[in-house]
């Protein structure tokens, strides 16, 4: 929230306490003096507090960015690349510090710092204690963690069972592998949209550290059984899974409900229709019973998004209902990820479109959402696509949006991928239902470009509403953001400028015609730079159907100068050029050669009409000879190019 | 034994290597000695390069083009921060040229340099304030006045709290803790409160009546309060206790001249053969005399003096 200067900061607050102390000393006090008790606060209340008067500022990039006009990111690459630099430069400074570590000895923070402190590093030599697991389990750094306890080992050291579990249960939740560490959001932030594809492989690392700790374990507590199920089941390694599980069931181990959980959502991998599916999560489920375990917030999960997943639309919306009500009666309130998992099974490509998200809706209104569970972050981006493919209402996406941004519901949007979707579709359903005014004041302004970057596509679906709706003013904007979003050279963004910009001619007024002139000649010079970066981008040349075009909107604003240039390239290029500008353009560049007294170039343009075979070509040469007064020369040429213009001028006024 | 003699093999062609290399070297030097260098001190350009024009990247007009004349400056300046010429919406100019106006708000490092209010408006301040209120307790009602404050909490605590932007959040001037209380509501009268005032030496301000006790011979604040505390104790039972030898005290002693005890009333009544309290005018005379000798001779203390004595003498005034 604050933007603390660079400035090194030093205030100083005074504090000054009247004390009663030498009250007895001084007259007795003949009435009670009563201080009312302090009111108790956090830490951060205070910071809190002024942290709420703070509202959005639409003008203003997010706070990670610098607020410098060439340190603002506009386009969706700037944004990750701006902010990826920085954690680079972050990465960086950690590298140094744990290349360097010596130089990192000093401890100038009082109290010390833990994150400032160089990290231990561990080898075969490195003396290690039992603390050292315990720390290292307790921060989750996996494979220093596997390191200090095959030291142990072999230093022949006692290593309590609860501490060997911790380490378990940590080795099979990272799949032993080091985790992602905090300090890099914006890595976390921007990483997730690879994710995704691999989500259904098998990831689980067979034999590796985790399996050979459970295997040597001297007791395998029920615990330890727990653990290394979850573990295979999270990664998929569902075969080895089972096993272990159908082991314990054996040995009358008792699992928890965490472990059938994680069995029950790998269902789907383990059978393959739906009723075969759905038996074994109801077995799963009265083994739980008979186990008497109280099934959790997982559990409902689990089921549901087992049932997601699921072939059988009819049937897994009926299970889908029967499993909230059940859950209902347990007293376990479902989570957004509980309901975006509900809107997967009922909003299916195939099927009657249901209206359950309005009851979601009115259940989760209003209210500030923790998160309890890891889907949780996916129920805005799912209801923001239901509300847009399957619903089309605009009440309805406004209300999810309120919620997105009620209390500190934002946490819960995910990651920037999930969000640039989430904007996507909030962004096109009102594109097609607003009316373009309330579109463009109410969401395009406020959005764009600081908390959403519209995709190509969706910037054609502006430009596209704009030109049905006639609302040409906009296009000069829509242009310079076009060229902001790194989309101007995409040929069809081009070509919806370029049309809603000469289509509309009626609603034109001087201030709009120059302007066009301004962006048509924008466009031109972007292409005609030849040593420009830009066009290595430029996957076409401008046709001639654009150059007519611009040719057209630099005529109607009596640019003649401007004008020449874009028709020398056309007379010049006319092998390389493709397609014809048309005649419209033409004839308005010919009546602005005559008003501006340039025969020469009316002539040039007449030849130009004739090699493409305009039959206009004869009029123009008549309404040339008409307003000026042509010398022999310029008389000779036009009669060479269009025949006898005394005739075709008696034919024209006949 | 292959390996030997293929490591002398080795060897020996790197010698072979080397000295074709020398003899190359040696062979091309007359050649190279025919082109002359030359110095070339004014930098001719021998051929000119080509260039890549600089890319230049797309950039926005500064962010104040964009902002509505009804925005809400409290979210576009939140907190404190240097200046910024395309955040802050206003033609501010700052600095001196000899000729011409003072330079706009762009690439003005002067407008950097010093602190400015921009995140504290009035309106934000406002809203701060009422946000901050829930933490804040209504002043006790009993207490209306100023008096009754010092009457009820007649000592004043005071120390401060340092935070820097830096890792520590140590400070060591945050030890310090001054305590303030009126001399007055300890009650001590007379010789108490001459030792008080001796033993407080240039701590008591005699205007104000104010005792400033300040402590910080201790690394903490707590202790510091505490040494403070302990201070206060000691001096007011010190000034209570009477020592033996403070009876022993003396003419030579005395820290101001007071005439019923000095030499001057007993001469003044040999003089006149009575009490001091019989004589006529004797008053005047005494305190002309203790003001002669407390505050020094000047020419006012004398001139008193004068009057005085030509007075109680009888004798006529000196004429002005």
């Amino acid at each position: 929230m604050m933007n603390i200067s660079k400035v090194a900061l030093r205030s100083r607050v005074s504090r000054v306490k009247l004390t009663s102390q030498l009250a007895g000393l001084a007259t007795t006090p003949d009435e009670k003096i009563e201080i009312p008790k302090r009111v108790p606060r956090g830490p951060t209340d205070i910071l809190r507090a002024l942290e709420s008067t703070v509202g959005r500022d639409p003008t203003a990039a997010h706070y990670k960015y610098h607020d410098d006009p060439y340190l603002i990111p506009l386009s969706n690459n700037g944004k990750r690349v701006f902010a990826l630099s920085q954690e680079a430069g972050r990465k960086a400074a950690h590298w140094i510090r744990r290349e360097h570590a010596d130089l990192f000895q000093h401890r100038e923070a009082d109290p010390t710092i833990e994150a400032f402190v160089p990290p231990m590093v561990f080898d075969e030599k490195s003396e290690v204690a039992v603390t050292d697991l315990q720390k290292l389990i307790k921060t989750a750094q996996v494979s220093d963690a596997v390191v200090v306890y095959k030291l142990l080992k072999e230093k022949g050291a006692e290593v309590a069972p609860e501490l060997e579990q911790g380490l378990l249960e940590l080795v099979c939740y990272q799949n032993c592998e080091d985790g992602l560490s905090d300090e890099f959001i914006e890595e976390k932030w921007f990483k997730q949209s690879q994710k995704g594809k691999e989500k259904l492989r098998k990831t689980w690392k067979d034999g590796d550290f985790a399996e050979q700790l459970f295997m040597n374990l001297p007791n395998k507590t029920p615990e330890a059984y727990c653990a290394i199920i979850q573990g295979m089941a999270k990664y998929y390694q569902v075969d080895r899974a089972v096993q272990l599980f159908e082991e314990a069931q054996q040995n009358n181990i008792p699992l928890n409900t965490n472990t059938y959980n994680s069995l029950i959502s790998a269902v789907n991998i383990m059978k393959e229709s739906f009723d075969l599916r759905w038996s074994l999560v109801a077995q799963f489920l009265n083994q739980m019973k008979d186990a008497k375990l109280k099934p959790n917030l997982g559990t409902l999960n689990a089921i549901l998004a087992a049932l997601s997943s699921m072939g059988n639309p009819v049937g897994a919306r009926k299970y889908a209902l029967m499993t909230l009500s059940q859950f209902r009666e347990l007293g376990i309130e479902p989570s957004l990820g509980s309901w975006s998992l509900v809107l997967n099974t009922f909003y299916k490509d195939r099927g009657p479109v249901s209206t359950i998200l309005h009851d979601i809706i009115n259940l989760v209104e209003n209210k500030e959402h923790q998160i309890r569970d890891l889907k949780d972050v996916h129920f805005f981006v799912t209801a923001m696509e239901t509300c847009r493919f399957y619903l089309n209402d605009v009440s309805l996406a406004k209300r999810i949006d309120r919620l997105l941004h009620h209390g500190e519901n934002y946490n819960l949007i995910g990651d920037s991928y999930k969000e640039s979707v989430y904007y996507r579709h909030y962004f096109a359903l009102l594109c097609a239902n607003l009316p373009i005014e309330e579109f463009m004041n109410d969401v395009y302004y406020k959005l764009i470009p600081h908390i959403y970057v519209p995709e190509p596509a969706l910037m054609a679906e502006v430009l596209n509403q704009v030109d049905v709706n006639g609302a040409i003013e906009y296009v000069p904007k829509l242009w310079s953001d076009l060229v902001i979003f790194d989309h101007a050279h995409r040929e069809n963004l081009i070509e919806m400028v370029l049309n809603s910009m000469t289509n509309n001619e009626e609603l034109l007024t001087p201030e709009l015609n120059e302007k066009f002139a301004t962006v048509g000649w924008d466009i031109f010079s972007r292409f005609d730079d030849q040593d420009s970066y830009k066009v290595s981008r430029m996957k076409v040349a401008l046709s001639g159907d654009f150059l007519g075009k611009i040719l057209l909107l630099l005529a109607r604003n009596k640019e003649f100068e401007k004008a020449c240039c874009v028709m020398e390239k056309l007379d010049r290029n006319q092998q390389s050029i493709a397609g014809v500008p048309k005649v419209e353009a033409l004839d308005k560049f010919v009546d602005l050669c005559i008003e501006e007294k340039a025969p020469s170039r009316a002539i040039a343009c007449i030849q130009y009409c004739v090699d493409c075979g305009y039959g206009e070509a004869n009029a123009m040469a008549v309404r040339l000879h008409k307003k000026l007064t042509l010398d022999e020369v310029f008389l000779d040429k036009l009669t060479k190019i269009v025949g006898d213009i005394s005739l075709a001028g008696a034919k024209d006024s006949v | 034994m292959l390996s030997f003699s293929r490591k002398i093999d080795k060897t020996a062609f790197r010698a072979l290597e080397k000295h074709l290399i020398l003899a190359y070297s040696t062979s091309s030097e007359p050649q190279r000695e025919e082109e002359f260098r030359v110095l070339n001190l004014k930098h001719v350009k021998g051929q000119t390069v080509q260039r890549r024009s600089v890319r230049k990247a797309e950039i926005q007009p500064p962010r104040t083009t964009q902002m509505p004349v009804d925005q809400d400056w409290g979210n576009v300046w939140p907190g404190p921060r240097s200046f910024h010429p395309a955040t802050v919406p206003l033609p501010i100019r700052q600095g001196y040229t000899p000729t011409g106006v003072a330079p706009g708000k762009y690439a003005n490092a002067e407008l950097m340099k010093i602190p400015n209010f921009l995140h504290l408006t009035p309106p934000v301040i406002k809203r701060q304030c009422e946000a901050l209120k829930k933490f804040c307790t209504p002043w006790p009602k009993a207490l209306d006045s100023d008096e009754k404050c010092e009457r009820f909490f007649p000592l004043e605590v005071a120390s401060s709290d340092y935070c820097h932007s830096s890792p520590t959040i140590r400070d060591p001037l945050a030890r310090i803790v001054s305590v303030k209380f009126k001399l007055g509501v300890l009650g001590l009268e007379g010789r108490a409160k001459d030792k008080f005032l001796r033993l407080v030496g240039e701590r008591y301000d005699e205007q104000t009546d104010i005792v400033t006790i300040v402590t910080d011979r201790c690394p903490l604040k707590k202790q510091n309060y505490d040494y403070a505390m302990y201070l206060i104790t000691a001096l007011y039972h010190e000034s209570l206790n009477v020592e033996p030898w403070e009876e022993l005290k003396s003419e030579a002693d005395m820290e101001v001249y007071i005439w019923e005890n000095n030499a001057s009333k007993t001469s003044i009544e040999a003089l006149f053969g009575k009490e001091a309290k019989e004589i006529e005018n004797v008053e005047q005379y005494s305190q002309a005399v203790v003001r002669y000798m407390n505050e020094g001779e000047n020419q006012y203390t004398v001139e008193q003096y004068g009057d005085a004595v030509r007075k109680i003498l009888n004798l006529p005034p000196v004429p002005r």
